[in-house]
């Protein structure tokens, strides 16, 4: 009797084509003026300042990933550790075993990632996890992952691996004399081409319709969005660039163990910048990234060499730990929609 | 959106603003040395002791005069707090050498060491571990990294020679071992080192149980479980928390064992532990790399520590004055501050009279690991740690068989 209608879902409500052009105008604009702002970062840098710039732009690639998943697509993850843990192991493991150059690693993590988070996703959303079940789900699998190669002789089990340094400077190997600013730009350009498909992604069918689904699941379903597939989508994407943050920090840190990768920690490292820059705008988790990541390292300069009317804190170990977190509770507390998404909403009052 | 772009601006510039430029190693003023350890987070205490261990050191070697090759040229301690992370532990290590760090000392973990000895490598500065077992460490053919400390592995092989020894001094069979150990690179290398070399000492089964590295608030189960195959003597592996555990719930269930015996435990030979442990820790055994109870210089250190810095000075921290000073040694022998030459330096010296009871000088092979390093036994007894094994560094006689198994 009954007969599958295809009924063609309405396209998304961007009636005024002007109205539509600036906004993506000033996003790429945005873009392409950070983009040239942080790209100069390392000729002006130390170096620990790099290292500390580049530890920020893999929080802030992490944060894009998690946020397409969770703040777009509204399936709140706990375990981007998995994802992110899958990415540092493949790319560790086909290097230092099968001498496979990290490029290609990432396609291939990128993939992996995609599959195994897919597969996640499914399951969850098939048997109707919803809200912290699904999350609770998430952070299940990236344990689990976690016990797995604690426990896999494949994987050196809790030894972890070591990227062996080379004798010279390699595109190839994505391996650079010490200091280069070529382990800035990488992540940059990673970071940029993830938000540039974030812009696109949030305009794009996909995109509308996840974030319709994320709104009111049964109204998306019953205008015959297939909830699912744009669920996973999403999940598929977000997977996929988290996986490539990961192959990234095995190369830049020449070493990943288990719970570099697949720790619980990872999984917060994911969520923070997106929360304290906002869930579900397009900047959010940059901005968050940006403050968060070198918070601590502003906190514990200002220590060792403190303006006069701090001298009495000279020297305090510990107090950069505290400060972070008064910083974050005061974000929480006072930006309720996060930095970006608090200032967006007064701006736009 | 201009106001937007010029917050993005903003946040980044003040994001970049960390720190200044390189400053390089000069020749006047006073030469430093990085200490990177956990000085917050979990590890927090024992972080704290080993950066207080190294600045001890450094203020010892300038009352003493300073380097003498470099016409007395002073040392001066800068110090990275690694959080316990292994990425903060590599720019914390990358902070200092930007710092004008000629050499460093760090980390107690492994993995942060992993990453530190990396930065080291690709910077050309000698790093000198105090405290890190895993054997990987120095197996990547790393040219600036040395340890002083037996690793993991060798700590296995001779945690079980020991015991075979122990049986042969007392005449008490020991066949059957239970081994508890954390879960992770350090208790399951450790482990795997004993497992074959019991074999070859003639102890017919080890039993293997290990336990989480976190959360692990109750050791009954686990200890339940390693009585079973009815075990002459309990082994264990981990850190000072679990160790406790451990030594208590063995005491609860009562079980009749021989002995309980620590390899490169945290807890059982820390001084703090008899007094935590109570009853729990008496005749407790611990084959562990150790500082030297009987040298008259040590008990110097430890004694104008506590004085300063209110706390007992254990084994980790007494590495780290070591450390600090195989720096200066090398500093003096080469008679250069210059990071390469210094390598060059560390790698050939040879200190007499170490800290630690070790059976030689500290001596570096090629791969950077000391050459003597060895492992002893203590033994809890009267509240206090005494040192039972091999005869040149006891303090005490050992008691085994001990507790209820006699």
């Amino acid at each position: 009797m009954t007969t599958t209608t295809t009924t063609s879902a309405p396209t998304p409500v961007q009636h005024d084509p002007r109205l539509k052009d600036t906004w993506l105008r000033r996003q790429l604009i945005t873009l392409a003026i950070g983009f040239v702002v942080v790209a100069a970062l390392p000729l002006m840098l130390g170096e620990q300042a790099q290292t500390v710039a580049v530890r920020t732009l893999i929080f802030a690639v992490m944060a894009v990933a998690w946020n397409i998943m969770s703040g777009f697509g509204g399936m709140f993850s706990f375990g981007h550790a998995a994802f992110f843990g899958i990415g540092a192991y493949t790319g560790a493991y086909l290097l230092v075993e099968r001498g496979v150059s990290p490029w290609v690693s990432m396609i291939l993590a990128a993939i992996i990632s995609a599959v195994v988070g897919t597969l996640i996703a499914y399951l969850c959303l098939r048997y109707r996890l919803a809200g912290s079940y699904f999350a609770l789900a998430t952070f299940a699998f990236a344990q689990m992952f976690l016990l797995l190669v604690q426990n896999l002789e494949v994987f050196n089990k809790t030894e972890g691996f070591n990227v062996p340094i080379l004798p010279r400077d390699s595109w190839w190997m994505l391996q650079f004399e010490k200091g280069s600013p070529n382990y800035v730009w990488i992540p940059l350009v990673i970071l940029a081409l993830a938000v540039l498909g974030t812009i696109f992604y949030t305009r794009s069918r996909a995109g509308q319709f996840v974030q319709a689904t994320r709104d009111d699941e049964t109204a998306a379903a019953s205008l015959g969005i297939d909830t699912m597939k744009y669920r996973l989508i999403a999940v598929a994407a977000s997977c996929a660039l988290t996986a490539v943050a990961g192959v990234y920090y095995t190369q830049y840190y020449f070493f990943v163990g288990p719970e570099q990768a697949f720790g619980s920690a990872v999984s917060v490292e994911a969520i923070v910048p997106a929360v304290i820059g906002g869930i579900g705008t397009i900047w959010g988790p940059v901005i968050g990234a940006a403050v968060i990541g070198p918070l601590s390292e502003l906190i514990n300069e200002l220590l060792r060499n403190p303006p006069a009317f701090l001298e009495f804190l000279q020297g305090t170990i510990g107090l950069d730990v505290a400060a972070y977190s008064v910083i974050l509770i005061a974000i929480v507390i006072f930006l309720p929609k996060g930095i970006f998404g608090t200032i967006r909403e007064r701006w736009n009052r | 959106m201009k106001k937007l772009v010029g917050v993005l601006t903003a946040v980044a510039v003040v994001g970049a603003a960390a720190c200044g430029s390189s400053t390089g190693s000069d020749d006047s003023g006073p030469i430093k040395i990085g200490s990177v350890h956990p000085t917050t987070g979990a590890l927090a205490g024992v972080g704290g002791l080993m950066n207080d261990g190294a600045a001890l050191a450094v203020a010892d070697i300038n009352a003493a005069g300073g380097i003498s090759s470099l016409d007395g040229r002073q040392l001066e301690l800068v110090s990275g707090d690694s959080q316990g992370k292994a990425e903060v532990g590599q720019s914390e290590a990358q902070r200092l050498i930007d710092d004008g760090a000629v050499s460093l000392i760090g980390t107690y973990q492994s993995d942060v060491t992993q990453n530190v000895a990396s930065v080291a490598e690709r910077s050309r500065i000698p790093l000198v571990i105090d405290v890190a077992v895993d054997d990987k460490i120095l197996d990547q053919g790393y040219q600036y990294s040395f340890r002083m400390q037996p690793n993991a592995s060798s700590m296995g092989t001779d945690g079980a020679k020991a015991l075979a020894a122990i049986e042969e001094q007392t005449g008490q069979a020991i066949d059957r071992v239970s081994y508890l150990h954390i879960e992770g690179s350090f208790g399951d290398s450790v482990f795997n080192a004993f497992e074959a070399e019991a074999a070859n000492q003639g102890i017919s089964s080890v039993q293997e149980i290990t336990y989480p590295a976190t959360n692990f608030s109750d050791a009954t189960t686990q200890v339940r479980e390693a009585a079973v195959s009815n075990p002459d003597v309990i082994v264990a592996t981990g850190y000072y928390p679990d160790g406790l555990l451990i030594a208590r719930a063995v005491e609860q269930l009562n079980l009749n064992v021989k002995g309980v015996y620590g390899i490169a435990n945290g807890a059982f030979d820390d001084s703090s532990f008899p007094g935590d442990a109570g009853a729990a820790g008496d005749g407790v055994l611990s084959a562990n790399y150790h500082f030297d109870a009987t040298s008259d210089r040590v008990t110097d250190i430890r004694t104008r520590f506590e004085a300063q810095y209110g706390r007992p000075m254990e084994t980790a921290a007494m590495l780290s004055y070591q450390a600090v000073e195989v720096i200066a040694a090398g500093l003096n022998d080469g008679a250069s501050s210059d990071p390469e030459d210094l390598r060059e330096a560390i790698s050939g010296v040879s200190i007499d009279d170490p800290l630690l009871a070790f059976s030689g000088p500290i001596e570096f092979d090629e791969t950077g690991q000391n050459k003597n390093a060895t492992v002893i036994v203590m033994q809890v007894r009267d509240g206090a740690i005494a040192q039972v094994f091999p005869e040149e560094f006891a303090t005490d006689a050992i008691e085994f068989p001990v507790g209820s198994g006699q």
